[in-house]
């Protein structure tokens, strides 16, 4: 029998959610002991292990520090996990990038903020610093996607990220369109996979999981403009997406 | 000079280290250094809309997510002058106590235990008491399914809104999980009776207890604010007033004085200030295990934790129950109009209370923004106490010594993502 492939669980700035995620879930603690966990500072008091092959990442990247850890981590893991918004698109964290950072600390902390985390960086998802494997969105992550994901690593086979957006989903949930109503939702160029959780109980789609590689988003632009929405899709679209690159 | 350092302590929510200076093997200092990288949330909710606020500030921690968004949308509703049905109060109720039986069978399973039970974690004790852990996770799994139940999610509630909730669960569904919720009573209690088993250091805090209170119930969503040792009572409009924040070197959270004097949140403080709003059947366990108001030691909030876990199964299955009986009330949201203005909001989390402000324009767009949050509220009490403690234990060899230190710590129950926002 091969040996089980060890992994650490890390996070950078996140709301550790997602790990709660992974504690809420018995089944996906069951699937963790197909691995060998060797480092989770949320569950252990087991020292950082030097040698893995499975990183599983929480958070965005703010610090100098954390670029360091994953330059480290990509050198040692031969399959590196992103999970949540805060590691995919550098979720709400990344909202800071609308705005002047240094401007940001003032606000939270005045004239002290110089003493808080020297090394502050403008937030980033990890992609932009290291080569990812498998991405798990969402703001928290769902435990059916981790559950795949963690399937697919232990077998090696490759990520097979969701390519469409989420309305095709709502529609068959037969959920009303928020447009006809005046309220702007993400659906329209949000990865789908959710099920539409968050609209099935009558929230509009906040874009969590972020930009579908099937969106358009142009054309969702003119969509929302048809129902005086353009400024509304706009805005919301900076919620869980300011980093993206285009648009 | 010796320099102690614990980077990264285990089994505690966020990265936070421990600092010791020992001289001639007596403590000169020990701190507290929360490492946990500030994300600005206070910032980045100016100019957002005042339906994204809850949204946004439930982010700060994935582990009290209910509390923040909680604790905005009551801020909103305050600056709208927005009231609330008794219906949507007490679907609020089982969300918040819904995170508190999730949130603290985990704290004292998953967390704390260990320390106890001289173990590195809680793996070993799945091998030889199997049926502590499965207790530990059906309650962490009650708790979780009561958030679904009522909030959506078990993480980051999606129907609770301003004005109420944008769905809710069927009468039925609320009696089935209202039976769960009674049969889950003995569970809780078999906690209290665990942690009663543990030998508890000595310790007696300075600092005052400070906690939300409630005329006609066990506060946890909105109320005054309570001052054990001083007596007083205020509104939570008060709070800005009432507690002081400082930068301090060491620490990327800020600490946090009341009236300028150092004090405690937490299950003890609720404990010790609402004791009588307690259910008898939790004052009964309460006493069994010597936990009787007033309470100083800080190591006792693990038991005043489970007691809560005893009070909260009973009283959640009675409010479901009598949700499912009257529905004649919606907790659908009526349209709301914003307004400028400014509005507090306070909730109990299951480490101590959560204050929010948020200042809006006239089109409801937050102008400014501020979370006081439990565990900043305990840095301070708890550094002190680390003072008072660890020049007993200086003499154990040094693990021991850091273990017994990270007891302390833990017992707090402290949540280093909140603190750092």
């Amino acid at each position: 029998m091969t040996p089980k492939k060890n992994v650490v669980v890390l996070s950078l700035a996140s709301d550790f959610g997602c790990q709660v995620q992974m504690t809420n879930f018995p089944q996906l603690l069951e699937q963790l002991s197909s691995f060998n966990l060797v480092y989770w500072q949320l569950a252990t008091k087991a020292p950082h292990a030097s040698e893995y092959e499975v990183a599983i990442i929480e958070g965005a990247v703010t610090t100098d520090e954390h670029v360091e850890l994953l330059k480290k981590v990509r050198e040692q893991a031969r399959i590196v996990i992103a999970i949540g918004a805060c590691a995919c698109t550098a979720g709400i964290p990344g909202l800071v990038n609308t705005r002047d950072l240094e401007e940001s600390g003032q606000v939270v902390y005045g004239d002290d903020f110089k003493l808080i985390a020297p090394g502050h960086r403008s937030p980033a998802p990890v992609k932009d610093i290291i080569d990812v494997d498998f991405s798990v969105p969402g703001c928290p992550i769902e435990p059916l996607e981790l559950s795949r994901t963690l399937q697919r690593a232990l077998l090696e086979l490759n990520d097979t990220p969701h390519l469409e957006t989420l309305c095709a989903e709502c529609k068959m949930n037969e959920n009303p369109c928020f447009y006809k109503s005046g309220t702007a939702c993400l659906g329209l160029v949000t990865r789908g996979g959710c099920n539409t959780l968050c609209v099935n109980r009558g929230r509009a789609c906040a874009g969590c999981r972020g930009i579908a590689p099937d969106a358009n988003i142009d054309a969702a632009r003119e969509f929302a403009r048809k129902f005086q929405l353009e400024d509304a899709f706009n805005e919301a679209l900076d919620l869980y997406n300011a980093t993206r690159k285009d648009a | 000079m010796a320099l102690l350092n614990v980077n990264h302590v285990a089994r505690i929510e966020g990265h936070g280290d421990i600092t010791v200076q020992v001289e001639d093997g007596a403590v000169k200092d020990i701190t507290m250094d929360v490492v946990e990288p500030a994300r600005f949330f206070e910032a980045m909710v100016k100019g957002r809309t005042w339906q994204e606020a809850p949204l946004i500030t439930s982010r700060i921690c994935g582990i009290c997510s209910i509390n923040h968004a909680m604790t905005s949308i009551l801020a909103i509703e305050d600056a709208f002058g927005i009231e609330v049905n008794e219906r949507v109060s007490t679907m609020r109720q089982l969300l918040v106590y819904g995170s508190y039986l999730q949130n603290m069978a985990t704290h004292l399973y998953i967390l704390a235990a260990p320390d106890y039970l001289k173990m590195p974690d809680v793996f070993p004790l799945a091998q030889s008491n199997p049926e502590i852990i499965d207790r530990a996770l059906g309650l962490k799994k009650l708790g979780n399914d009561l958030c679904t139940l009522v909030g959506g999610r078990p993480v980051h509630p999606t129907t609770a809104v301003p004005g109420g909730f944008t769905s809710e669960p069927t009468p039925d569904e609320l009696h089935l999980f209202g039976t769960k919720l009674e049969e889950a009573v003995r569970d809780a209690a078999a906690t209290v009776e665990l942690f009663g088993e543990f030998s508890v250091p000595t310790l007696e805090t300075k600092g005052d207890f400070i906690s939300l209170v409630h005329d006609d119930t066990y506060a946890t969503v909105g109320g005054s604010i309570h001052s054990l040792d001083k007596g007083w009572d205020r509104p939570i409009s008060e709070y800005p007033q009432t507690f002081s924040e400082s930068v301090v070197g060491h620490s990327n959270s800020k600490h946090v004085l009341c009236d300028g004097g150092l004090f405690m949140a937490g299950a003890i403080a609720r404990v010790n200030n609402s004791w009588d709003k307690l259910l008898p059947s939790a004052r009964v366990v309460a006493s069994k295990v010597g936990m009787r108001p007033v309470n100083k030691n800080p190591f006792m909030n693990n038991i005043c934790q489970a007691i809560e876990m005893v009070d909260a199964t009973e009283r959640c299955a009675h409010l479901c129950h009598e949700l499912a009986d009257d529905h004649s009330e919606s907790t659908l949201p009526e349209p709301i109009i914003p307004r400028e203005g400014i509005g507090y909001g306070a909730t109990e989390a299951p480490r101590g209370t959560l204050y929010h402000t948020l200042a809006f324009d006239e089109q409801g767009r937050v102008t400014a923004g501020d979370v006081i949050t439990p565990t900043a509220q305990n840095l301070a009490n708890l550094e002190s106490d680390m003072r008072t403690f660890a020049p007993t234990v200086v003499g154990l060899p040094q693990d021991e010594f850091i273990t017994e230190v990270e007891q302390l710590v833990r017992a707090y129950d402290p949540c280093l993502s909140c603190a750092v926002h």
